[in-house]
């Protein structure tokens, strides 16, 4: 590895000027078509269960009921989306630029600790944290019952801030996202010349004014990678939207299946939040343009931090505490205090476990490498991406669907080895491009020289994926394979739909107990899920953070 | 490397776990064989009493149970793809409304059972047998009993009037126990009528339609609200709950039974059970729902849900003895599946979340 390194070292003192990229411009014309064939080929594969679901909801949907959802219900759903998705943004980069800027940048006791107990929220899933939450801060919970013991008031006589709201809902999301953001925001700060900041210093620019003129407009374009993942997985939310009572689309989709019996007029929702989703890309493509982060060579990024004052160290402190108090410590808490009040249903657990980690561990290879193949891609990158964006913004029981009409075409039942394989697909439409992220953003950070350097000296195929490709994306890599298997272990409706018999996971009986109203038998899965999910969570993000420094090329 | 691990022992694992569930679902083939006999049910519910009840009739009748646990409308779907091949041998689902779709969809068939249709009345199963009900849900509303009187909100017109007024809290239109409950008023005092009370009761709101039922009666313990609707059975869980402050907030309210100002009975649900149009497995199929309607299968259905029993005579679950006297409506069920779209159309079109 050693070795590996230093080669790469070698290579990025190319002079930037040199464009090798012309030499690749002349490809021969039929094997521009394999790829492209071949690209296709894949991308309609990963793609398939999503396909049939629009295809379903176009050819089948249109009934009176799918009238009456457009002329009532389509404006206030896609109006509540788009509230609670700006909130949801304005807040996660509130909290996680700032928390991002102030790990990266400046020291202060208990500074390492920090930087990945932030990471942690990102194991809770949203709709854990909505019954978390919600329990807490409802009228009959124990915060508001206390305070009214206390002011000697009734429950009509104050104000208190709704969790069952957009609000409440955007909070929610905001606190289980926000990671996505740091984790991207954190690398590009630690990633920026120190030059530019020393020249900064130089001309006597003061603390904020670099942080708003030097390190924001840099990390501009990862954190908007970062924003633009978090508010996708918003948008197809089902769980917590649902548990809050906020009417977003992916609330309505199920609705126009559940209460209209109707699964092609959810499909066609399904549509019109993936055009949501597109939008943001490409609103989000806008606004970076061509300054990708790539631009910023960099010739040092060994990092000096600036040591805080014993009273903003004391500050910084107090508010990341009270972040993380308020994203994960209290609910967790709440949720094992109920447990202990209620003890633990009757089922065995460990099948649970079982296949959730199977399941997980699955998809979440078979994801990586789709995302590292489309990664790979030479050609038609954006084409992929683009498409691989529509599963990602699709809620997984439309997928499912989707899925279940593929299995109606082979005539087979829903069990076993195909229940798996069907399952593990849908994982793939639906996270690929959660995986892909990161390795683009990691790309990017990569001079563009280097690959062409290598190929110049005649590493090609094999040799050159195993010793340039896999190690310089490893950072990526590792982020992408956390982001995957969290993604895969939280995910409920595709997996309540396509399981074989037997293979409950802990979000599916987590669910089945919240469902029926019993949280406090819901919490000894659902903190199981938040333990599963903080292994890979603390593992990949201690080795992040490593990595970063030593590995800048 | 570790990645590497983790694919192959999946692989491994999986291929070893699917071995037992594929053979459960290629049963189908086995006539009065040595091979033991399968039953797969297909279930909207997922309590943990429920596996104690198909271990239990697996102990009795030899049996094997496979289950498949899932939501209604999804599990409805699965079946739709599986088409004939389907392994279900029986639905279970906890609402009629449910399975009214299940048998539109022509997922049922019949199943002629004497004893069933004795031990079942007529009101709680389909005309022509294609599903029956086994135990019984009430929807009704809980009172601050300081405030209200049983006479206050002996119908559910009285959640119409004036002096309700900010006083009402409900959950959310699209759960099914209000697209039920809207359906049978839209058969008995008629569409315009029904479509007043969502519109009046949506005006009386506390608040936004938010949480389940037991938030509902939580909140009117706490004081949000003094009236909520739910069903009966969470208020029953409440009280025999393991948490001191839910006990408590059970015992601030009470029960009361509305009827739809006609004097004839009260909105009552059923979980129910029927046999699939393709089961290869009728006789195994039957045997169970005979089960259910045992005292001892009663038994297993209300103990942890609290529903009511189907069959007289068979104790009520402990909590369930809030509940005051009532009368069924004549209403026939599957109403509630006929007028479950127009339903979930009138309370989107009084803002009725």
């Amino acid at each position: 590895m050693a070795n590996i390194r230093s080669r790469h070292k070698n290579y990025t003192i190319l002079p930037a000027g040199t464009n090798l990229f012309a030499v690749q411009k002349v490809p021969l014309r039929l094997r521009t078509l394999g790829h492209t064939l071949l690209f296709l080929c894949f991308t309609l594969i990963l793609l398939l269960p999503l396909l049939i679901a629009i295809w379903f909801g176009v050819t089948q949907g249109g009934s009176s009921s799918w009238q009456h959802i457009w002329d009532n219900r389509l404006v206030p759903y896609t109006a509540t989306t788009l509230w609670v998705l700006s909130l949801t943004g304005v807040m996660i980069l509130l909290i996680a630029v700032p928390a991002a800027w102030i790990i990266a940048r400046t020291e202060f006791p208990g500074r390492s600790i920090f930087e990945w107990l932030l990471v942690l929220p990102l194991a809770m899933p949203g709709y854990v944290m909505a019954y978390a939450w919600g329990d807490l801060a409802s009228v009959a919970g124990p915060l508001q019952s206390a305070l009214r013991a206390q002011l000697d008031v009734s429950a009509r006589d104050y104000w208190f801030p709704n969790v069952y709201s957009s609000g409440g809902l955007a909070f929610i999301f905001a606190t289980t996202l926000y990671p996505y953001v740091y984790i991207t925001a954190r690398a590009a700060f630690l990633g920026q010349s120190q030059h530019l900041f020393e020249a900064a210093r130089s001309l006597n620019a003061g603390r904020w004014s670099v942080f708003f003129r030097i390190g924001l407009p840099t990390a501009g374009p990862a954190i908007l990678a970062g924003l633009t993942l978090a508010l996708m997985e918003a948008a197809a939310d089902y769980g917590a939207a649902d548990f809050l009572g906020v009417p977003t689309l992916g609330v309505g989709i199920i609705r126009a299946w559940s209460s209209f019996g109707e699964p092609a007029s959810a499909a066609r929702l399904a549509l019109i939040l993936m055009a949501l989703a597109a939008s943001l890309l490409l609103i989000s493509r806008y606004f970076i343009g061509n300054r990708t982060a790539a631009s910023n060579a960099r010739s040092k990024t060994s990092q000096t931090r600036w040591h805080l004052s014993t009273m903003h160290a004391g500050l910084v402190i107090l508010t990341l505490s009270a972040l993380l108090a308020l994203a994960f410590w209290v609910p967790v808490s709440r949720l094992a205090w109920l447990f202990l009040e209620q003890g633990p249903g009757t089922r065995p657990l460990r099948p649970l476990i079982e296949s959730t980690l199977l399941l997980g561990g699955l998809g979440t290879g078979l994801a990586l490498l789709a995302a590292l193949i489309a990664a790979l891609a030479r050609r038609h990158k954006m084409g992929v991406r683009l498409a691989l964006l529509a599963g990602y913004a699709t809620p997984g029981a439309v997928l499912g669907l989707g899925a279940l009409l593929l299995l109606s075409t082979t005539g087979l039942p829903l069990a076993g080895g195909l229940a798996i394989g069907l399952l593990v697909l849908v994982y793939l439409s639906r996270f690929t491009y959660a995986g892909l992220e990161p390795l683009l953003n990691r790309q990017a950070q990569i001079s563009p020289h280097l690959d062409e350097a290598a190929r110049s000296l005649g590493s090609s195929g094999w040799h050159k994926f195993w010793r340039l490709d896999i190690p310089t994306l490893r950072p990526g890599l590792l982020a992408a394979s956390l982001i995957l298997f969290v993604e895969i272990l939280k995910e409920l409706p595709a997996t309540l739909m396509l399981r074989p018999f037997g293979w409950d996971t802990l979000a599916v009986r987590a669910h089945a107990y919240a469902t029926d109203e019993r949280l406090a038998e819901a919490t000894l899965p659902s903190l199981l899920i938040v333990a599963a999910g903080l292994i890979p969570v603390i593992l990949i993000s201690t080795r992040l953070s490593e990595s970063v420094p030593k590995e800048d090329i | 490397m570790t990645l590497k691990h983790i694919l192959f022992g999946s692989l491994g694992c999986i291929l070893a776990a699917c071995s037992p569930a594929d053979t459960g679902t290629s049963e189908s083939a086995d006539v009065e064989s040595a091979v033991p006999k399968t039953l797969t049910i297909y279930s909207a519910r997922h309590y943990d009493s429920d596996a104690l009840m198909y271990a239990a009739f697996e102990e009795a009748t030899g049996i094997k149970v496979n289950v498949r646990e899932g939501k209604a409308t999804q599990l409805l779907e699965t079946m739709k793809a599986e088409g004939a091949n389907s392994p279900a041998d029986v639905i279970l689902a906890a609402d009629a409304g449910s399975l009214w779709r299940f048998q539109t969809a022509g997922l049922t068939q019949a199943l002629e059972s004497e004893t069933l249709r004795t031990k079942v009345p007529a009101k709680f199963r389909q005309a022509d047998s294609h599903w029956y009900g086994v135990s019984q849900r009430l929807r009704g509303v809980v009172y601050d009993n300081s405030q209200w009187t049983a006479e206050d909100v002996s119908t559910w017109q009285a959640l119409m009037q004036a002096d309700k007024q900010g006083e009402i809290c409900v959950r959310s239109s699209s759960n099914i126990y209000n697209l039920s409950l809207l359906a049978e008023m839209i058969e008995r005092i008629g569409e315009t009528a029904a479509a007043e009370w969502a519109e009046a009761v949506q005006q009386n709101m506390a608040r936004q339609p938010q949480g389940g039922d037991t938030d509902q009666i939580r909140a009117v313990a706490a004081g949000q609200c003094s009236i909520a609707i739910v069903n009966h059975y969470y208020l029953a869980r409440l009280s025999v709950s393991g948490s001191e402050t839910d006990r408590d907030a059970a015992a601030k309210v009470s029960f009361a039974v509305p009827d739809f100002g006609d004097g004839k009975g009260a909105h009552v649900n059923v979980t129910a059970a029927a046999l699939t149009a393709t089961s290869a497995n009728a006789d195994s199929a039957t045997a169970f729902v005979n089960f259910l309607m045992e005292p001892q299968g009663q038994t297993f259905l209300t103990m942890e849900t609290r529903e009511l029993p189907m069959l007289s005579g068979v104790a009520l679950p402990e909590g369930a003895g809030v509940l005051p006297a009532y009368a069924a409506s004549q209403t026939p069920l599957s109403i509630y599946g006929e007028h479950q779209v127009t339903a979930q159309k009138l309370y989107d079109l009084a803002g009725w979340n």
